[in-house]
């Protein structure tokens, strides 16, 4: 137990005479049966049990918008409790802000972890890094099992996990447990110097305070995660509110009190005079840290499609069976380079029973020990073993490709949480697979091109969908397709004319019965420059719905700009010299 | 429920292992926030922590108090002296004892060349009260110049001025506990949520158990402006048009105290006569805040039974400022509003120990308040050192501000600057680069060798920082507070007290005066001197032992008390030899450059709560530097889209001055004709500055000069702006 002060302040001290029985999202805020104290949290192997009568409550921050100054001195006390270098922090002060001077006002957010309900990070997580305490409802990561994959980071719409570049791992806010333990309220809440901060049992209504309200501009949808910070934010609100960091979103106020995220083109001189923002290239913007999850899912969904297609058409053979598994295998040491710690990639398959990236590694692996199952017995000349693998891989496959999916359809990533994603990859898989396939089966089966025409269209439709969707959406996929509009916009454009493109002409192809090699080839470079395009666009045009940054601070643009001109070089500018 | 538990690794919580708290003041602003510095156990500082039964902070710090641990080791510290003969050549390191000889050789032969007034010091408000007072023993009993200043010209001379020439007496008469009884509230150019956040953070509370209106006058829509009842965005400058259209309605609606008036004042006629010039209508032309406000502000100030007023550089820097302080002064006294609880004038001041360098450094006198000018100080003062009172100068040198034109123009040939760093903090700094080039000798003296300043220097002696060594701070509420030497001066580093006492050996006349050897015993040695009938600064009854047990004592406190005075002036008698206070006559002269068609912006600086200064410690500090690591400035958005210049781009400023670049941040804080720029940065905002001086005070105006915006060439600017950022 870490030591009390004799004078230590009342403000700082844990102040809940009574709780309520359920929370607004109808679940119990006693977290264990009646008389149940929970057991040690055994922090830094201490065996000991903190006296507090509401060690098993549901716990969480509540905080007063309307008095946050943005001072920084959460922050500052929680780096400094937790010992973080300066790129990290768990928990960030934002700020939005609207009107015209000088009838302006600024919103500012601090923001750590919101200890939810329903942590989607826990359930992302593919080593069952997370661990949701009955003591508190804290959610505590462990870094030592963590491999860096940054899942969590994903999937959390409040940006509570923090990826550190350098050390490969993420981390994040323990709710300061140990505090808990003897009676303190957390370090950030107890040097809250604009009284903004508080904390305590979820629902109860701090002293001096009226509101426990689940909505302030700027911050997410709390029902994603069923999230548990209150706040209370009774100021008049600006019609509209705008972010001072680099993301292209603003919120704009539908109704009473709630507000959605609308696109801001933010280029000051462009959009500031009314002028559409015009498309560009900006090739570089292409390339991200997630460059090996672009070659994992191509490469994976492409073996799954050489497979089934050939299997399915029934020209199944050793020699695609061989070149699916080199995909895989690709795909596999892709996949594992893209980890802060690649050495634990083991740890994958830790949460099958939540995590859809662990069911997806478990799913890929299957595919690939039946592949090589079925070239065995191919190889050996077994054919019955060889169709019962090949089903039992086609099996695997589609598993594959299902998980795949479930991991990309993410609440805190709206532009990827459409039926798109699954269009795209059935797509992919259809037309990349069946083009190796059609490389390596002689004879030009027309099933494969009907396959390829197949999956091309379907991709197709899928953008259509989602283009449509995402147009109007009041959401941060809004966004997105703004900046794939524009900022990438040539690509985009440069990618759909390849892809109409190369349906067009497979299918004249295939109709016209062309079996010259050229034109096929021709095609099938249109067909993988467009997937490769796309699939660099996903990931890059993505916004999450995350909480607003300040101008330097939690600003990726000027991360990027710090990197770019070598400002990082100094620890102290806060701006970790990688990305990843 | 998910809870994910099964066997799992203890979780894991950052210690700092610290083996001891050591008592200390913080040493950034003038809150003087009682702080505990954690050492290890190898006697190194890891962490600080509010101390909780501190009435001051009560547990709580800012961002910088909070990471203060890492000021210590940081990047850029000095760790051995050095010298080098011309500026252009390489520093050598050399022993404190060769350094030392070099200074007081330098010293004594500009002095036999040129006179004795050649050499000109230039201290600071970041250092011990006893290291002040020492120093002040070696400049005016031994060096004997009379161009010895502090930078706190650059940031309280017009709040000091102003007291004097109100009460007759420098020292702000209220306290935080202010807060606690007020009916109303006014603050001038005063952002404490930035500035001072614990002072803020103690406003809050007294709001949020008692609310009172609480009006900000500031021409930016700071975060404390938002937060106040009535704001109001004032035109640059001219407050003291406002104060003075207060005062009308005041007088006018007959809502000031007469009895108060008639029995503590002088000067009313005069006073009234100059007011009665500036009804709300005429004022609102000027000041920019519409008649009926100030009718219902004037109303809500004069009918509340105890109001005050705060006030920070909005007020001091201006060309006005020592007239704004008194005008303040002026709507207190006629509203009876000093010295009584929730009534006041309180000048928030900004370094740690601004105070301390008022109260006991000689710099615009003799220790305690004493002046120069007058005999019997002399005479006293010359006593208690040993020294011949004719040796002091009958009336007080140069102000800092003054003391670089000396240096300008010839007059001036030797410079000793200690902890204070003008080549980033004075106005018009490509100015202030070109004259530093006219010094024979200049010696710099600071605990960063970084400090820009240091690239004039020909003698650098490292000092030790804050908890490296041991004394006194007074706060903005004449709250005498204790640091402890919480670990070893860093290097070769010394305390500033050692160095001041080992450079006064080096004359022969220093022998025969006290050198105290501990800051404890010159502690001792000042409340000596701080005792005499109706003197209000007086120590005389606190001992290291009671500061640290009361978390900081206010003076007075005279031998016997115990306890300090929550409020100076409380029965009324003021500092005058009449014991009355002086209602001045202020009229408002126009002399300040404002914007035009070629400068069409008004240029305002301030501070950021990250940062301290000139950044010489928090630009080492990641945790504060990150929020602002680059120079910025706030500009309005329908400004920007005019010029084409665009959010997180470049900007080229140019005044009359210079320029400077900086990146942009588009926000309606700021109004259409304004730009604001923090002034923390080197090589930033004050090339731009004009820093005309107020007249009184010689405190620089630099929060209002004009200046154009010109998008830059965005490749070049970002070049230009990485090439200035050392730090």
């Amino acid at each position: 137990m870490i030591p009390l002060r004799a004078d230590e302040p009342d403000y700082a001290k844990l102040a809940d005479a009574d709780a309520q029985a359920v929370n607004r999202y109808g679940n119990p805020i006693q977290l264990l049966p009646d008389g149940d104290n929970g057991v040690s949290l055994n922090i830094n192997g201490d065996a000991g049990i903190g006296d507090n009568a509401n060690r098993t409550r549901q716990h969480a921050f509540h905080f007063t918008a309307d008095n946050c100054i943005g001072c920084h001195a959460c922050e500052a006390a929680c780096s400094e409790k937790n010992d973080l270098p300066p790129h990290l922090s768990f928990r960030s002060v934002g700020y939005v802000e609207g009107g015209t001077y000088p009838d302006y006002a600024r919103i500012n957010i601090s923001m750590a972890c919101n200890h939810c309900d329903d942590p989607v990070c826990l359930k992302g997580c593919p080593t069952r890094a997370y661990t949701k305490h009955p003591e508190y409802g804290a959610v505590i990561q462990d870094p030592d099992i963590c491999f860096g994959c940054g899942y969590c980071t994903w999937v959390c719409p409040y940006n509570a996990p923090q990826l550190d570049p350098v050390a490969g791992q993420v981390e994040k806010c323990n709710m300061c447990v140990d505090r808990l333990e003897v009676g303190l309220k957390p370090a950030c809440v107890s040097a809250c110097v604009g009284n903004a901060l508080d904390f305590g049992v979820v629902e109860n209504v701090p002293a001096r305070r009226e509101q426990v309200d689940a909505h302030i501009p700027g911050f997410p949808d709390p029902n994603i995660t069923k999230a548990n910070i209150r706040f209370q934010q009774r100021s008049p609100t600006a019609h509209e509110f705008t972010r001072p960091d680099s993301a292209q979103v603003k919120y704009r106020r539908d109704g009473e009190r709630g507000f959605h995220p609308v696109v801001d083109a933010k280029d000051g001189g462009q959009s500031g005079n009314g002028n559409p923002a015009k498309a560009q290239w900006n090739w570089a913007r292409l390339s991200s840290r997630e460059n090996p999850l672009l070659a994992f899912t191509l490469a994976v969904q492409t073996a799954i499609g050489a497979f089934a297609t050939t299997f399915l058409a029934g020209h199944g053979s050793g020699l695609v069976a061989l070149a699916a598994l080199v995909l895989i295998g690709l795909g596999m040491a892709a996949s594992t380079a893209h980890l802060g710690k690649p050495l634990r990639f083991y740890r994958g398959f830790n949460n099958l029973r939540h995590s859809n990236l662990s069911r997806e590694a478990l799913a890929t692996v299957l595919f690939g020990g039946a592949t090589t199952l079925y070239l065995g017995a191919d190889v050996m000349g077994w054919p019955h073993l060889a169709l019962g693998f090949g089903i039992a891989a086609i099996a695997a496959g589609a598993a594959t490709i299902y998980t795949m999916v479930r991991c990309y359809l993410i609440p805190a990533r709206p532009f990827w949480n459409h039926w798109h994603t699954a269009a795209s990859f059935v797509g992919t898989s259809l037309a990349l697979g069946a083009w190796v396939a059609l490389a390596l089966t002689p004879g030009w089966p027309p099933m494969l091109a009907c396959a390829i025409v197949g999956g091309l269209a379907l991709e197709l439709a899928g953008l259509l969908g989602h283009a449509r969707t995402m147009r109007t959406a009041q959401h941060e996929g809004a966004v997105s397709h703004f900046v794939q509009t524009t900022t990438v916009g040539n690509v985009y454009r440069l990618r759909n004319v390849l892809l109409i493109g190369c349906l067009m002409l497979v299918a004249v192809l295939a109709i016209s019965g062309v079996a010259h090699p050229l034109p096929w080839l021709l095609a099938g470079l249109a067909g993988f420059a467009a997937a490769v395009l796309g699939r660099a666009l996903f990931y890059v045009v993505v916004v999450p719905t995350t909480m607003p940054g300040a101008f330097f601070w939690k600003n990726k643009g000027f991360e990027q700009h710090a990197r770019d001109l070598g400002l990082a070089a100094n620890p102290a500018v806060g701006v970790p010299l990688k990305d990843h | 429920m998910l809870f994910g538990r099964r066997r799992k690794n203890p979780i894991r919580i950052a210690t700092k292992a610290v083996a001891e708290w050591k008592y200390a003041t913080c040493g950034y602003c003038s809150v003087g926030c009682s702080i505990e510095v954690g050492v290890d156990a190898g006697g190194k500082p890891v962490t600080t922590r509010g101390v909780g039964g501190a009435d001051v902070n009560r547990g709580k710090l800012c961002i910088k108090g909070l990471t203060q641990a890492q000021i210590f080791a940081a990047p850029g510290r000095g760790s051995e002296p050095k010298v080098r003969d011309r500026i252009s050549e390489e520093w050598q390191r050399t022993d404190w004892n060769s350094a030392l000889d070099r200074v007081a050789d330098g010293f004594k032969r500009i002095q036999a060349r040129y006179g004795r007034d050649a050499v000109a010091v230039i201290s600071t408000g970041q250092i011990m009260t006893e290291e002040f007072y020492t120093l002040g023993k070696l400049v005016r009993g031994v060096i004997g110049t009379n161009n010895y200043d502090g930078n706190t010209t650059l940031c309280m001379a017009s709040a000091v001025s102003g007291y004097k020439r109100s009460f007759g007496a420098d020292g702000p008469p209220g306290c935080y506990g202010d807060f606690d009884h007020t009916e109303c509230l006014l603050a001038f150019g005063s952002n404490l949520p930035e500035q001072h956040p614990i002072i803020y953070w103690r406003l809050k509370e007294a709001l949020e158990k008692r609310k009172f209106p609480v009006i900000v006058v500031d021409p930016r829509v700071t975060m404390f402006a938002q937060m106040a009842d009535i704001h109001l965005p004032v035109t640059p400058g001219t407050d003291l048009v406002l104060l003075n259209s207060l005062c009308h309605v005041i007088l006018e609606d007959g809502l000031h105290d007469e009895a108060a008036v008639r029995a503590r004042t002088n000067g009313y006629d005069e006073f009234a006569a100059t007011v009665a010039e500036y009804d709300p209508g005429s004022a609102a032309k000027i000041c920019g805040i519409d008649e009926d406000t100030i009718r219902t502000v004037a109303h809500l100030y004069g009918k509340a039974d105890a109001a005050m007023a705060i006030w920070t550089m909005g007020i001091n820097q201006s060309t006005h400022g020592s007239d704004g302080v008194c005008a303040i002064n002026n709507l207190n006294l006629i509203t009876g509003n000093i010295g009584k609880p929730g009534g006041t004038s309180l000048s928030i001041t900004g370094q740690c120990n601004a105070m301390g360098t008022r109260e006991w450094s000689s710099c615009s006198g003799l220790p305690g308040y004493r002046q120069l000018e007058n005999p019997a100080h002399r005479e006293e003062v010359g006593k208690f050192w040993g020294v011949d009172p004719a040796f002091f100068p009958k009336q007080r040198g140069l102000f800092q501000t003054d003391i670089f034109p000396a240096i300008e123009t010839g007059q001036i040939k030797a410079l000793w600057v200690i902890a204070t760093n003008p080549l980033t903090s004075m106005p018009n700094t490509p100015r202030i680069r070109k004259t530093m080039q006219n010094l024979e000798f200049c010696v710099v003296q600071d605990a960063y060798e970084d400090v820009e300043t240091a690239q004039y220097a020909h003698v650098y002696l490292p000092a030790s920082v804050w908890a490296e060594k041991e004394g006194c701070f007074t706060n903005t509420e004449r709250r005498v507070n204790l640091t402890r030497a919480a670990t070893a001066p860093f290097g070769n580093s010394k305390p500033d007290h050692w160095i001041f006492s080992a450079l006064a050996k080096r004359w022969p006349s220093a022998a025969k005066m006290p050198w105290p050897a501990t800051s404890e015993a010159t502690f001792e040695e000042m409340k000596q001197l701080s005792k005499g009938r109706g003197r209000n600064l007086d120590i005389s009854g606190m001992t290291y032992e009671a500061i640290e047990a009361a978390r900081g004592l206010q003076w007075p406190m005279r031998e016997g008390d115990a306890e300090g005075a929550k409020r100076l002036y409380a029965d009324g008698v003021f500092a005058f030899p009449d014991g009355k206070a002086k209602l001045l006559a202020l009229p408002y002269r126009e002399n300040n450059e404002r914007p035009d068609d070629e400068f069409p912006f008004w240029l305002n600086s301030g501070r950021v709560v990250e940062h301290f200064h000139t950044r010489t410690k928090t630009g080492k500090v990641g945790d504060c530097n990150k929020h602002s690591p680059i120079p910025y400035m706030e500009m309005n958005p329908d400004a920007a889209d005019a010029l084409g210049v665009v959010h997180m781009g470049y900007a080229r400023l140019v005044s009359r001055r210079g320029d400077a670049v900086v990146m942009v941040q588009r926000t309606g804080r700021v109004p259409n004709n304004m730009v604001f720029v923090p002034f923390h940065f080197h090589e930033c905002v004050n090339r731009l500055t004009l820093g005309l001086l107020d007249p009184h005070s010689r405190q620089p105006a630099f929060k209002q000069c004009a200046v154009r915006v010109e998008p830059a060439n965005q490749p070049e600017a970002e070049q230009r702006g990485a090439a200035m950022r050392a730090f």
